[in-house]
């Protein structure tokens, strides 16, 4: 089988919540990411969703080191990310590159589309990690060759990016996360503050480099069909976790998890007939604050098919098929929980903690 | 490598450009701020050149030439005439001598109630003029006489300025410039001027560095016992040693020399205008002696032209107030240049650090707000001693607090922003991501802020040179110049308003030009190109 490209395990991130003016006291922790372990292949194309505040910003950040993880490793072409040293980090990073969600925040105003697209070129030249080393006329030449390769006229090099629409300033993200010919980049919902036209275009682009460039992508959206039209498998997060993952189009044509199901029932299908038959499951409830430990499983509060086992015990995650994991109890193939009380339950609980 | 240029579609070359030559091209576009910045330069070439320009020296006290009014058109001769004469004819109205209608009599009662000195000299002036004229008034002779005579000193005063000295051992040698000279040569010189010994001059010389050396150093700790003050002067002189006295001797024994000769020339120059010989403005060269020449400019006291009107001390307001632009301006600069950088510093470093460094550099900044702002000064400046450094120094020290707020907080709000995320998931260093990312766009509130401090600084300069506590005379500043002029406001208007223009004109044009400065620095600015 082929070795994976990137591997995550158990990836923790805890934001500190503190208070007290001098002496900072931590009186607890927002458990943004809170274990999550997958591995991403060469040349495909992984997609995350989840509702808004699951954590999914969080875990592409954690992952490209921009937040220091609390826990889990990050292995990265066998080298492991969290604690190299900021060099090898650094030489290892050049392969990762980001996309972000806003391309209006995402450019400095202040500088041109010329000086954006070459800053990592730039940094990397001067830091000594390019071999062979660039020269000024060169770099000028790599950033006419991106802009024209992302669909953006070269002539546009001198302008600045408040005199460009939506899409054209995202076609700008992509050329500055391209620049260094990274193997891998993290798109934190790089389609969604666009027009759905230009979503289309933006991203065809990126399945068209792609191909051209073999790169693997880790692609976040809220949108299922934007996640289906481009991922190869998919992530389903909740709550700081991932919940399923599975190949894109096992997952829509056959979810497990009742999270999944209840999203995939949520989202419009563009089938008149069909949508004013289709059965919704209207989940009851917010997504939780993520600020406390949990010992059930996370979905507990909302799921509609919980059992009393759930309460007290963290599903790990179950295979199902090739390439198809859940995290939960139901397909637990061992044992069926349904008829397990509350009591029972708790007492099983409390043993396995002792 | 062949030379390949970045061409466009129309194949034209495509320049490089930063956000430093956008900025420029926007500012040019704007009218006002290129106004604005001329005139800033203006007066900073006025300033830096100040000694070049042919003015009058600035300290230069003239006490016949006290309050005289700006005129382009008239000498200060004329004017002191003009002036006596007013006084003359006020007195002679008093005296009944000049008459004028009751209603008019009346008129000049009411201003003089009212503290309208000049109303009540322009009207006499014109009155006793016209009457004069027409052949109904003349002066008693006692008036007379005063007018006749100071007729005739402004026609004879001149003042001499010797502006070089040359010596050589024997005639046809070649001429060596005196001040070039050592404290050696010179006292020798000196002696065989004056007739004495090299030795009674040395001492006589000594004597004279160690009580000016004395005077400053009372001056600069009062207070203090006799014996201390000798012990201190022991010291003193011991610190800056031999060369030390020489340099200070040198220079005491040139202006001895340079006013025998000045003497020698005002005494054949009065020689001269009694025989009807001399012809105004004089330049020659003198023979002191075999071996002393001088090289003498005399011009006409009365003849000098105030542009601007003097002060109380007879001094040229126009000059005054082009060395006056140096001071305020410096302050302005200098110290809005000092304390904007220690602002970004610490402000930066607060912003971007976070946590306890954070906290601590801002409760520093709190209380140092909490304390009054202009009572640090004064307290600095009362222990460092008074001079222009100190002014700069304690100015500074207490001005950085809100630019460095100001920072903190625009880089607290960038520090999250994508942007810098996406520099730094790129590899950029702090360094880097704060002089590229944060200090470009939080410019424009630096600017703009900077470009207010510009005359904050110059009014607390004005406001502290008005304690006394700022430039000391006789130096000066527009704020100096103001302060002076206040007292005697409404008799001579010309000291105060001169100043207040150009002070004024000043402050307007940096503020159009920090306004089209920032939005320069600003691509989103409705500016457009
Ligand atoms: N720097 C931070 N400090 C503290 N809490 C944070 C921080 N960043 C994110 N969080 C919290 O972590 C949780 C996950 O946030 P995250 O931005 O990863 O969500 P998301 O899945 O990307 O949501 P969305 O789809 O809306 O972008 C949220 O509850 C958020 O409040
Ligand atoms: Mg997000």
């Amino acid at each position: 089988m082929k070795q994976p490209i990137l591997q995550v395990r158990d990836l923790k991130q805890h934001f500190p919540v503190t208070s007290g003016m001098i002496l900072q006291r931590q009186v607890g922790s927002i458990r943004a990411v809170d274990g999550i372990s997958f591995d991403v292949y060469e040349g495909e194309t992984l997609g995350i969703v989840g509702e808004s505040g699951c954590g999914k910003s969080t875990a592409v950040r954690s992952i490209s080191q921009l937040y220091k993880p609390t826990g889990g490793s990050v292995i990265f072409n066998g080298i492991e990310l969290t604690t190299a040293d900021p060099r090898t980090m650094l030489a290892a990073r050049r392969d990762i590159q980001m996309i972000f969600q806003d391309p209006y925040a995402s450019l400095n105003p202040r500088m041109t589309v010329r000086s954006i697209i070459a800053e990592p070129l730039v940094i990397y030249n001067r830091r000594n990690l390019l071999d062979p080393p660039l020269s000024k006329l060169e770099i000028e030449h790599r950033v006419e060759e991106l802009m024209e390769r992302v669909g953006l006229s070269k002539v546009f090099k001198n302008r600045y990016p408040h005199e460009f629409s939506g899409g054209q300033r995202q076609r700008i993200g992509i050329a500055r996360a391209l620049a260094l010919n990274p193997k891998i980049i993290l798109a934190d919902e790089p389609v969604s503050a666009l027009d759905v036209s230009i979503q289309s275009q933006i991203l065809n682009l990126l399945s068209d480099l792609q191909k051209e460039f073999n790169l693997t992508y880790i692609f976040i959206a809220h949108d299922l069909a934007v996640i289906q039209h481009i991922s190869t498998r998919v992530a389903v997060m909740y709550l700081g976790k991932i919940v399923e993952i599975s190949e894109a189009v096992n997952l829509y044509d056959n979810p497990l998890h009742p999270y999944t199901t209840a999203l995939l029932s949520a989202a419009p299908i563009p089938d008149p007939v069909v949508e004013r038959n289709r059965q919704r499951i209207i989940l009851t409830g917010d997504v939780p604050s993520p600020d406390k430990e949990r010992f059930g499983c996370y979905f507990y509060d909302r799921c509609p098919k919980r059992m009393p086992w759930c309460s007290n015990h963290i599903p790990p995650m179950f295979k199902r098929g090739k390439n198809h994991e859940v995290a939960c109890w139901l397909y637990d193939e061992t044992r069926d929980y349904h008829d397990v009380s509350m009591e029972e339950a708790k007492a099983d609980a409390a043993k396995a903690s002792k | 490598m062949k030379n390949v240029v970045a061409t466009n579609e129309f194949n034209q070359v495509v320049e490089g450009n930063s956000l430093g030559k956008d900025a420029w091209r926007r500012l040019r576009k704007n009218k006002m701020a290129v106004i604005g910045m001329i005139v800033v330069i203006i007066y900073s070439i006025l300033a830096a050149t100040a000694p070049l320009l042919p003015i009058y020296p600035y300290d230069q006290i003239i006490l016949d030439h006290q309050h005289l009014r700006p005129s382009l058109t008239r000498t200060s001769g004329e004017i002191m005439m003009e002036n006596r004469l007013k006084d003359l004819y006020f007195k002679a109205w008093r005296s009944g001598e000049l008459v004028v209608t009751e209603a008019e009599s009346a008129q000049i009662r009411k201003w003089i109630a009212a503290n309208d000195t000049n109303k009540v000299w322009n009207f006499v002036f014109k009155e006793g003029e016209a009457q004069r004229e027409a052949g109904i008034f003349t002066f008693n002779a006692a008036d007379q006489r005063v007018i006749t005579r100071l007729q005739d000193k402004i026609d004879t005063e001149f003042l001499i300025d010797v502006t070089q000295i040359t010596f050589s051992e024997e005639k046809g040698d070649k001429r060596q410039d005196l001040s070039k000279m050592s404290y050696e040569q010179i006292s020798r010189i000196y002696a065989d001027l004056s007739n004495t010994d090299i030795e009674a001059v040395k001492a006589q010389t000594l004597t004279e560095v160690s009580s000016q050396l004395m005077n400053t150093l009372k001056s600069a700790t009062p207070g203090l016992t006799a014996e201390e003050y000798a012990v201190n002067l022991e010291l003193e002189l011991q610190t800056i040693g031999e060369s030390g006295v020489a340099k200070l001797g040198k220079t005491n024994l040139l202006g001895k020399i340079s006013t025998t000769i000045t003497r020698q020339a005002d005494r054949d120059l009065k020689q001269e205008i009694r025989e009807g010989l001399a012809v105004f403005p004089v330049e020659r060269i003198i023979d002191v002696n075999d071996q002393l020449q001088a090289k003498v400019t005399a011009t006409k006291k009365h003849e000098r032209m105030y542009y601007l009107g003097t002060d109380y001390s007879g001094r040229d307001m126009l000059s005054r107030i082009i060395y006056g632009s140096q001071v305020s301006i410096a302050i302005g600069l200098v110290g809005t240049l000092t304390s904007v950088l220690i602002g970004i510093v610490l402000g930066a470093i607060a912003g971007y650090v976070g946590g306890k460094v954070d906290y601590i550099l801002m409760r520093i900044v709190d209380i140092m707000y909490g304390l009054p702002y202009m009572l640090l000064v004064i307290i600095f400046m009362a222990i460092f001693g008074r001079n222009i450094l100190n002014l700069f120094g304690a100015l500074a020290l207490v001005s950085w607090l809100t630019i460095a707020r100001m920072v903190r907080g625009q880089v607290m709000s960038l520090k999250n922003s994508e942007y810098v995320e996406a520099a730094r998931s790129m590899g950029g260093s702090t360094a880097r991501i704060i002089l590229k990312h944060m200090i470009p766009n939080s410019l424009s509130v630096i600017i703009v802020y900077s470009t207010l401090r510009v005359p904050a600084f110059i009014m607390q300069e004005s406001f502290l040179s008005f304690l006394g506590l700022g430039v000391q005379a006789p130096f000066a500043s527009w704020g100096s110049l103001v302060g002076d002029a206040v007292d005697g406001m409404t008799l001579y208007p010309w000291r105060l308003i001169f100043p207040a223009i150009a002070m004024t004109l000043f402050l307007f044009a940096m503020n159009f030009f920090g306004d089209g400065l920032r939005d320069a620095f600003d691509p989103q600015s409705k500016n457009e190109l």
